[in-house]
């Protein structure tokens, strides 16, 4: 019972904030210093072309109207019309998601099996060079402005190595030798399903860099939580018992200290997702990686206002989400931790 | 939340499998494709050649889809426009032995007047959606392209259009003008299926899936924003087609112009829009490529704002406009691609004359100007604004900063995304910029009709802002206006009367310096050797490629 | 009322605990090193002109014989597109890249932390407000909650730093919130409250100033954070713009070139990882003193 009314008061609180967002985030689109009609429509516009489309996109009416039509429509699923593509902003962002995600998650992936390993091995020697020296490379890992590190990449690995793709998602020219058939829009998922190693093996490649750039940020602050949590699970009686009854000392460390820091990694590792997100936006500029950050950018850039909306929206939306699933994930592993 | 956390573990396993099959791939094949690469006598592109599937040219585009609209059409999706509508002609390039390329008209006259315009439909010309193209369809699409196409301006002479016969079709206009050039323009004037018009007045949202409903030799198999566009041959192209054509085009949008290099060095695309300007020498030696420098109809002004002193005075804006290093600012804004402008009508586009003069970078003249206008030394500051997503007004504004410093006039540049910059402009010239740095093109092939009125004939008051706004220097002059009014109706009728007229009007454009006329650009080609069949053509600046004419090499 | 001694004097409290942070960071080699990085290259922003080998150039004059130079005696990191000498931009550019984000942080500070003393202290209704608009700004993330404020605010440095500290500053109010609490129950809070001192001087004069020791960590781990955030709405064309030096400018505009001229971007590039990681190696040993987190 306490169990459900925490899950119910923390999904009260999530839904408090997204709206809240939702207000913040359409005003800060519609103080953009640039009249959206005259954007949408383009340079060359008469007066009266500029009157018609300020009607056809609601701009006439006042601003708090305009945001509970705004509100009302995103409900029903309509984020309204990208300025610069002319397209549904939703078609614009479900098209972008799979990219995006598949860059995410290969990102983390890698961040966690490089960053929990580091992390144990850092706490289970703990103040030996081992320790210090993972400590500075994490470091180094955060310290690295992601849109620099991509671009030593793409000096290393393309220009000089010239044993990894520029940048892309995949080969155009497989689209012909190899069509892929799509199913769920995530290349590697759908070449899998489908068989298609050529594809699979081509959308691989390109994936590492991208990802490697991404993942150099997650991967310190994981390692760093981990050795964190480690060493405080390190210091808790029934570890100090189970070495003074001489278990194996990997054993303990593995089997039980692991599984008792399992709970705050996991946090982290939820937040870590949330810094990774912005982080695609640099990579994906780099790497032209058709997700949302590519995307997004261009709003920015372009003041196009119904897709910084949506996208900020969106953004936050997916923050609040992995913060609320991290809570109830957390607190259904541990229940002691959070409920209070 | 158990179901995310399945999710969230089944993403994991499948980028871990992918992650263990993975190296071992690439480690065995990337080395034999190494030990292969230094043996440079076979040109590596044609690695299709196996027969079984389509010719396709692979292009990587930085040209952006902003509609699939035919109608409102007004940006860089002209590119692939062009290849799946068609006008009723098409403008030949400068120097060609026919002005004009008959599309869906074949024939054409004009009254004495130069009023009234017949136009001679092509017979049993089909649009993508099976609809017939006729004098409906042709009407359909002006009026519509009149009422709300995103260049609809350039019908403002346009008084109707009206159905003579199911293949004949007249345009009445208000005053005379060269309406071929109209009809050929890049914008606003495509015909289009009646029916795909009907449903777009229905449904705002129906052309931005991606479909097209022209009657040129192209239409579209499949669109992803951002990503690629697919074009497959119309079979029923009235122009009918032969073996060795492209069957498909695959554009893939590659903003980046260094991974473009890329592509196309790697024989993965087969046509790019540019490359980086560095490296279009090194193209230049590649016995592969084929480059060449064409003039395009861009040019930048700086117009100056005459409705603020000192800028009030013809004499300081004579002496800025010989304080501007116009050859540092094409070697470095535009790595050497352009040429000095002859007043605002860019080079090779109606009414362009030699006889126009230009100013000199003469820092002692601009000296000596200011002090006859009582600025000796200079002594005052400036404000420039430019559009902040143009890369080559970002390079070359701070050239024009550091060359007034030498007059002792002082620049502050700021940037503005470009329809701020506008507004701006357009709101009080009290406070408006100083310097407007504008990149400008004519929508259709007549800097006459355009480029000269639009940014030059000074509407009724102040700030004689005309219907296009575009009169960003604020400046009226009678004589120039009156000119104009000749010129303008005159190019109807008789083109050298009137070319003459414009001419002495932009002599005096320049005498008076409203505006510093910077360059007119060039577009550069790279153009690989295993492709022919390549035409450029100014009057199209933004439809790079025509596939329709394009061969692969055999 | 000043004067009652059960009331641990302020002043000396915040000097105790910078001198404390001090030693800390003498005792770590490494801490100590990074220092020495920081106190150089915030020494080069203030003399900027002084050091330059070409301020002029360093502030965005152009030199057109002097295009996309390699590296040589005279510029030893090379020249740009516009013939600009790349040490003087680096030199030029580490006031907006380094010295704005430091103002960003002591904004946040100075805004975020009486707040959230404030609200600690009064706790109830008013505590509920701000703990909830902090919830609502922390529901983005930061970046993209500065990236779309810069954007709205028009492109600048200046528009940028304040997207910065609109993003930042509620992370300072948990913190202070966080050591308010534990505090106010303490001796000389209540002792204080006892005699009648008002709330105002209790927050500022006891509250604050030990809530310093927390916040002074959190900001320096969070400077590397704020520097990188800056160089990247500079690089996405948000912050500084040309022809005003800055290292994530410099990166983005080196972009186009890094085939050929690899060192328009790679030097910048440079200059913001040694500053980041130097701000972090030194907010890592202090973190692991006195780890600010605890009161969140």
């Amino acid at each position: 019972m306490q169990k459900l009314e925490f899950f119910l008061r923390r999904l009260g609180t999530s839904l408090f904030v997204l709206i809240g967002v939702s207000v913040i985030t359409f005003f800060l689109a519609r103080v953009v210093p640039a009249n959206p009609a005259a954007l949408y429509i383009g340079p060359k516009a008469r007066a009266e072309d500029i009157e018609r489309v300020t009607k056809l996109l609601g701009l006439d009416k006042p601003l708090p109207i305009q945001y509970a039509i705004y509100m009302q429509e995103l409900f029903r699923g309509d984020m309204g019309t990208s300025i610069s593509t002319k397209r549904p902003i939703t078609e614009e962002l479900a098209g972008r998601i799979p990219a995006t995600l598949e860059l995410l998650f290969s990102g983390m992936f890698i961040a966690t099996i490089i960053g929990v390993p580091l992390g144990v091995l850092s706490a289970r020697w703990q103040g030996k060079p081992i320790d210090v020296g993972v400590r500075v490379l994490s470091i180094i890992g955060v310290s690295m402005p992601a849109f620099f590190l991509g671009l030593i990449f793409q000096i290393v690995f393309f220009r000089n190595l010239d044993i990894l793709p520029l940048a892309g998602r995949v080969d155009s020219d497989l689209r012909f030798s190899n069509p892929l058939t799509e199913i769920t829009n995530f290349i590697l998922i759908d070449s899998l399903l489908t068989l298609n190693w050529v594809t699979l093996k081509d959308a691989f490649l390109h994936l590492v860099l991208p990802s490697l750039t991404l993942a150099a940020y997650p991967i310190g602050l994981i390692a760093r939580m981990t050795r964190a949590t480690m060493l405080e699970v390190f210091e808790q009686d029934y570890i100090r018992t189970a070495r003074a009854y001489g278990i194996r000392q990997y054993v303990v460390i593995y089997l039980y200290a692991l599984k008792n820091a399992i709970s705050p990694t996991l946090t982290v590792i939820g937040l870590t997702f949330a810094f990774a997100l912005t982080g695609t936006f640099f990579v994906e500029i780099l790497f032209n990686w058709p997700g949302l950050g590519l995307f997004t950018v261009r709003s920015l850039l372009n003041l196009d206002y119904p897709a910084i909306m949506g996208m900020t929206l969106f953004g936050a939306s997916g923050y609040v989400l992995i913060n609320l699933v991290v809570d109830l994930l957390q607190a259904w592993i541990d229940p002691r931790v959070s409920l209070n | 939340m158990k179901r995310n956390l399945f999710i969230l573990s089944l993403f994991v396993l499948l980028t871990l499998i992918a992650t263990a099959c993975g190296p071992a791939a690439p480690a065995t094949d990337a080395p034999a494709a190494e030990t292969e690469a230094p043996v440079v006598t076979e040109e590596p592109a044609p690695t299709e050649a196996p027969a079984a599937g389509p010719i396709v040219l692979k292009y990587a585009s930085a040209a952006n889809i902003t509609t699939w609209d035919p109608i409102a059409s007004f940006s860089t999706e002209a590119a692939y426009m062009a290849n799946m509508y068609e006008q009723l002609l098409r403008v030949n390039p400068p120097g060609s032995a026919e002005e004009f390329t008959p599309l869906l008209a074949e024939s054409w006259e004009k009254s004495e007047d130069g009023l009234v315009w017949t136009f001679h439909l092509r017979d049993g010309v089909k649009f993508h959606d099976g609809e017939p193209m006729n004098a409906d369809a042709v009407k359909k699409s002006i009026d519509a392209a009149k009422d709300h196409a995103g260049a609809s301006f350039i019908w403002l002479p346009l008084a109707s259009v009206d159905v003579v016969d199911d293949l004949t079709v007249t345009f009445t206009l208000s005053y005379a003008q060269p309406l071929e050039l109209i009809v050929g323009s890049e914008y606003a004037a495509y015909i289009v299926s009646p029916k795909a018009l009907d449903a777009a007045a229905a449904d705002e949202n129906y052309w931005s899936a991606g479909l097209s409903a022209g009657t040129g030799p192209y239409m579209i198999e499949s669109y992803t924003a951002d990503q690629e566009l697919v074009l497959t041959q119309n079979t029923e192209y009235w122009g009918g087609w032969e073996e060795g054509q492209y069957e498909k085009v695959l554009v893939t949008f590659v903003p980046e112009a260094t991974t473009r290099q890329q592509l196309l060095e790697g024989g993965e695309v087969d046509l790019v829009t540019s490359v980086p300007a560095d490296s279009f020498a090194s193209f230049a030696e590649n016995p592969d490529y084929t480059t060449s420098l064409e003039p395009a109809l861009f040019n930048y002004t700086a117009f100056f704002n005459t409705l603020k002193a000192p800028l009030d005075d013809v004499k300081v804006r004579q002496a800025l406009s010989y304080a501007i290093p116009y050859e540092d600012i094409i070697a470095l804004g535009a790595n050497g691609r352009g040429t000095q402008s002859r007043g605002t009508v860019p080079a090779g586009v109606f009414p362009y004359s030699e006889d126009v003069p230009q100013y000199t970078y003469d820092i002692e003249k601009a000296k000596t100007l200011l002090k006859e206008a009582g600025h000796e030394g200079g002594g005052f500051s400036l404000r420039l604004t430019y559009a902040s997503e143009n890369a080559t007004e970002e390079t070359f504004a701070p050239l024009i900063k550091d060359s007034f410093a030498q007059i002792g006039v002082e620049v502050t540049i700021e940037a503005l995304e470009f329809t701020q910059q506008w507004e701006l402009a357009k709101t009080d010239p009290a406070t408006a910029q100083d310097i407007f740095l504008l990149l400008y093109w004519p929508t259709y092939s007549d800097a006459g009709a355009d480029n000269m009125y639009s940014m030059f004939y000074g509407g009724a008051e102040a700030p004689y802002l005309n219907v296009t706004k575009f009169n960003l220097s604020y400046w009226k002059n009678d004589q120039y206006n009156a000119l104009m009014d000749e010129a303008g109706p005159l190019s109807g009728t008789d083109v050298e009367a009137s070319r003459a007229k414009y001419t002495e009007a932009q002599k005096l454009l320049v005498e008076e310096a409203p505006a510093a006329f910077l360059f007119d650009t060039m577009v550069a080609f790279v153009n690989p050797n295993h492709v022919e069949g390549f035409q450029y053509n100014l009057n199209y600046p933004d439809v790079r490629y025509w596939f329709y004419e394009l061969r692969p090499v055999q | 009322m000043t004067a009652i001694p059960i009331l641990p004097a302020s002043e000396s409290a915040s000097r105790r605990t910078v001198r404390h942070v001090l030693a800390v960071i003498m005792r770590d080699p490494l801490s100590f090193a990074s220092t020495a990085i920081i106190v150089l290259f915030i020494f080069m922003a203030i003399f900027s002109y002084q050091i330059a080998p070409y301020p002029e150039e360093g502030a965005g004059k152009t030199h057109a014989s002097n295009t996309l130079l390699p590296p040589s005696a005279d510029h030893w990191f090379g020249t740009d597109k516009l013939g600009r000498d790349i040490v003087s931009r680096i030199i030029m550019g580490a006031r907006p890249a380094l010295i704005i984000p430091i103002g960003v942080v002591l904004f946040a500070v100075l805004i975020g932390a009486p707040l959230g003393a404030l609200a600690g202290y009064k706790g109830g209704w008013l505590d509920e407000v701000i703990m909830r608009i902090t919830d609502l700004f922390l529901a983005f993330p930061s970046l993209l909650l500065a990236m779309a404020i810069a954007s709205a605010l028009g492109r600048g440095l200046d528009k940028a730093a304040i997207a910065l500290i609109i993003s930042w500053w509620p992370w300072y109010t948990r913190i202070a919130r966080g050591v308010t609490i534990s505090l106010k129950e303490r001796y000389f809070v209540e002792a204080a409250q006892a005699i009648g001192v008002s709330d105002l001087v209790i927050i500022f004069r006891h509250i604050l100033p030990n809530t310093i020791s927390p916040i002074l960590v959190q900001a320096t781990v969070d400077l590397g954070t704020v520097i990188l955030a800056m160089g990247g709405l500079a690089f996405l064309g948000l912050g500084t713009q040309p022809p005003s030096p800055d290292w994530g400018l410099m990166v983005s505009d080196g972009r186009t070139y890094i085939l050929d001229q690899w060192w328009i971007a790679t030097f910048p590039g440079l200059a913001i990882f040694i500053v980041v990681l130097a701000f972090n190696l030194i907010g890592d040993t202090l973190r692991d003193i006195f780890d600010p987190r605890q009161y969140k």
